[in-house]
């Protein structure tokens, strides 16, 4: 027999009392809320002028028990690459925290708004490439169809150009981020 | 009775097919491809043999690789569930030759009706009323150009070995026929192995309404009520229900005798579906006869109290029904939502990867016809259904309650589901008034993007699962896929 020693917590690990703000953004929205956190598993946030007392109890790693200003909620929450989920009443959102996405995307180019490139947005297997290298297209025009999980799906060109060179062939299997396609842009556009 | 059943067959229809099987005393062996190696249904069966590698022509749709594992286990029958090779004739045939029983229809039934345009031909002559459309595959464009010229667009292109909207698409504009046929025939070929293709007239308004059967091999056919299924999206049924909001008594006697006629029209024998289109002056057309068990087949079990596996089998074992058409009554309402991993705010694009929480809505009326679990990593390869949620209440407007409840309370985290979208279809007020047609998606959702919660809530449980993260480690992770979970432990299958 042996006690699982890690999971008695000490609470010098706990910050006693502390104030943060939090810019998160949720879909095109942007809120900051000034938050009192406390060690008993209870928060403070102000948001716009609402004050929100919070009491959570962690149910599981994926899973909370809220209860904001008096109302209860069962919360799940998991960690994506695009920010945090969280599912509440059957409907998720996703979730960044603002002030971290602008040091994750300093220096580094800005996050896509549409896209500019052929690529699949899952795992596929290409099974028609209907375009040549060297041929002109229009934007919007179907390039690529790929297929995955037995549905297809047509891969288009993000803006009229030439194809300058094609990286793929019928049958491969590609993924997300994977260039299928150079698209050398037309000037003129 | 049998001592063995096969399940040529995965996911959620594997297991429930299986769970009948135990109940009626009868073992079970799965069977698997690699990708599958630790799936719900291999674990479920009491026996398991791996196929081969993740291509579906590989494994699940190779029938001597399948027809070897009944034999090395001594299976007596094969169940063939949905899709893969459950209406392949070939199969059924090769089956019988074997000395195995197919729980299905006569490989020749299957072959007739799996050809639509066959089935189409044994209807007009059963004098069951069909769409207007043609009565032949055809692979040469310039014919099918010149039919649907003949047919009036819109045409809808379908594989004639298809169902589940496989194969099919709408076309508008004589211009885009050309590679819409090249592609529905491409799909068709993936999904069946079989590439053929015709026309059909494209009825703009109708309700796909759809009469499940059961025939026995002594001559006995009787009808189950219906199931609307006009809740498409690609042409692939999301929401059923069950009795349709459209039916009068008359007209649901009507269909359930035209559906009886085309069983019998068509040599039937097991449990099998002759659907309908259904117009708004009451008129119905055959569509075709799907001669398997449905996929929303739950919702025909809660309001009957039948278990049409259990008859299936039964029937393929040579028992005579012991049910007459006097004995079938629909009691209340049942709906069912099929939850696919797909993303419903990119035109429900196939969402898949590891599932990494999982918690089932439970309570009365309430049945999830599973096929995952959490640390389950759903496969690219196969169909994304994850589960079939299915309630049962007193009348229509207390299984919608229901049905919302229990939406609210499934959660799944690690893939996109259409979960928020299907609460707010069935939230709707068209939905509410029963006013379902197959536009139905198109109509009242083309640009649908999800609610946004309240947003104060959501940012305090945001804060509060980042400054709880570090009890994550210290709590006991159930049913999350962080843990090994009693069924990854379980092991000594047959391979």
């Amino acid at each position: 027999m042996s006690l699982n020693s890690g999971s008695i917590r000490t609470p010098e690990t706990k910050l006693e009392k502390s104030t943060v703000d939090y810019r998160l953004t949720i879909g095109d929205h942007t809120t900051t809320l000034q938050c009192d956190t406390r060690d008993d598993n209870r928060l403070t946030a102000v948001a716009d002028g609402r004050q929100l007392d919070a009491a959570y109890t962690r149910i599981s790693p994926y899973q909370l028990h809220l209860r904001v200003n008096g109302k209860s909620a069962r919360v799940f929450a998991a960690d994506d690459p695009g920010g945090k989920t969280i599912l509440i009443d059957g409907v998720p959102v996703t979730i960044q925290d603002t002030d971290a996405l602008r040091q994750r995307t300093n220096g580094k180019k800005a996050p896509l708004s549409a896209p500019t490139e052929v690529t699949p947005p899952m795992p596929s297997v290409v099974v028609r490439v209907l375009v040549t290298e060297g041929e002109q297209v229009e934007k919007g025009q179907a390039v690529v169809i790929v297929s995955a999980m037995k549905m297809e799906t047509t891969l288009t060109a993000p803006f009229a150009g030439t194809v300058s060179r094609i990286n793929t062939a019928e049958g491969d299997k590609v993924a997300p981020k994977q260039i299928l396609m150079d698209i050398e842009k037309e000037e003129s556009s | 009775m049998f001592k063995k059943i096969l399940i040529a067959n995965r996911g959620e229809i594997a297991l429930r097919i299986m769970r009948t099987c135990r109940e009626m005393g009868i073992a079970t062996v799965a069977v698997f491809s690699d990708v599958d190696r630790s799936a719900l249904h291999v674990i479920h069966a009491d026996e398991a043999v791996c196929l081969g590698p993740a291509d579906p022509a590989e494994s699940y749709l190779h029938i001597e690789k399948i027809i070897a594992a009944a034999r090395s286990t001594g299976a007596e029958a094969v169940h063939p569930g949905y899709g893969f090779l459950a209406e392949n004739a070939a199969f059924a045939r090769r089956c019988a030759e074997d000395g195995l029983v197919f729980i299905g229809p006569p490989a020749d039934v299957i072959q007739d009706l799996g050809d639509k345009t066959v089935a189409r031909q044994i209807m007009i002559q059963g004098g069951v009323p069909v769409t207007p459309g043609m009565s032949q595959a055809e692979p040469d464009p310039a014919a099918l150009a010149e039919a649907a010229g003949t047919i009036g667009y819109p045409v809808l292109i379908k594989a004639a070995a298809g169902g589940g909207g496989k194969g099919m698409r709408v076309v508008s504009a004589p211009e885009d026929l050309a590679e819409a046929c090249e592609s529905a025939s491409r799909e068709a070929a993936a999904a069946f192995g079989n590439g053929a293709i015709y026309l059909e007239k494209y009825l703009q308004k109708t309700r796909h309404v759809e009469v499940q059967i059961l025939a026995d091999q002594h001559g006995n056919v009787i009808h189950l009520l219906e199931r609307e299924c006009s809740i498409q999206r690609r042409h692939q049924k999301i929401i059923e229900e069950t009795p349709s909001p459209a039916l009068t008594p008359e007209l649901r006697e009507a269909m359930g005798q035209a559906a009886v006629a085309a069983a019998r029209a068509a040599g039937y024998v097991n449990a099998g579906t002759v659907e309908f289109l259904l117009d708004p002056d009451d008129n119905f057309y055959f569509l075709e006869v799907n001669t398997r068990l449905q996929v929303e087949h739950p919702i025909t079990e809660m309001i009957t109290g039948i278990d049409l596996v259990r008859h299936q089998i039964e029937i393929a074992a040579g028992t005579p029904l012991s049910l007459a058409q006097k004995d079938i009554a629909g009691r209340g309402h049942a709906i069912e939502c099929r939850i696919y991993a797909e993303d419903p705010e990119h035109n429900f694009f196939p969402s898949p990867g590891k599932i990494r929480f999982l918690q089932e809505p439970a309570g009365p009326g309430i049945r999830n016809d599973c096929g995952v679990y959490a640390g389950f990593e759903v496969p690219v390869e196969y169909d994304p259904i994850l589960s079939k949620l299915v309630v049962h209440a007193e009348t229509r407007e207390l299984a919608i309650s229901r049905m919302i409840r229990a939406l609210q309370d499934y959660a799944i985290l690690g893939v996109k589901t259409p979960i928020g979208f299907l609460i707010d279809v069935l939230g709707s007020e068209p939905f509410s008034a029963g006013d379902t047609f197959t536009d139905f998606i198109g109509t009242h959702f083309s640009d649908w993007k999800p609610q946004l919660p309240d947003l104060d809530l959501a940012a305090v449980a945001y804060i509060a699962d980042e400054l709880s993260a570090a009890e994550k480690s210290t709590i006991p992770a159930a049913a999350t896929a962080d843990t090994v979970t009693p069924w990854q432990t379980l092991g000594n299958w047959r391979q």
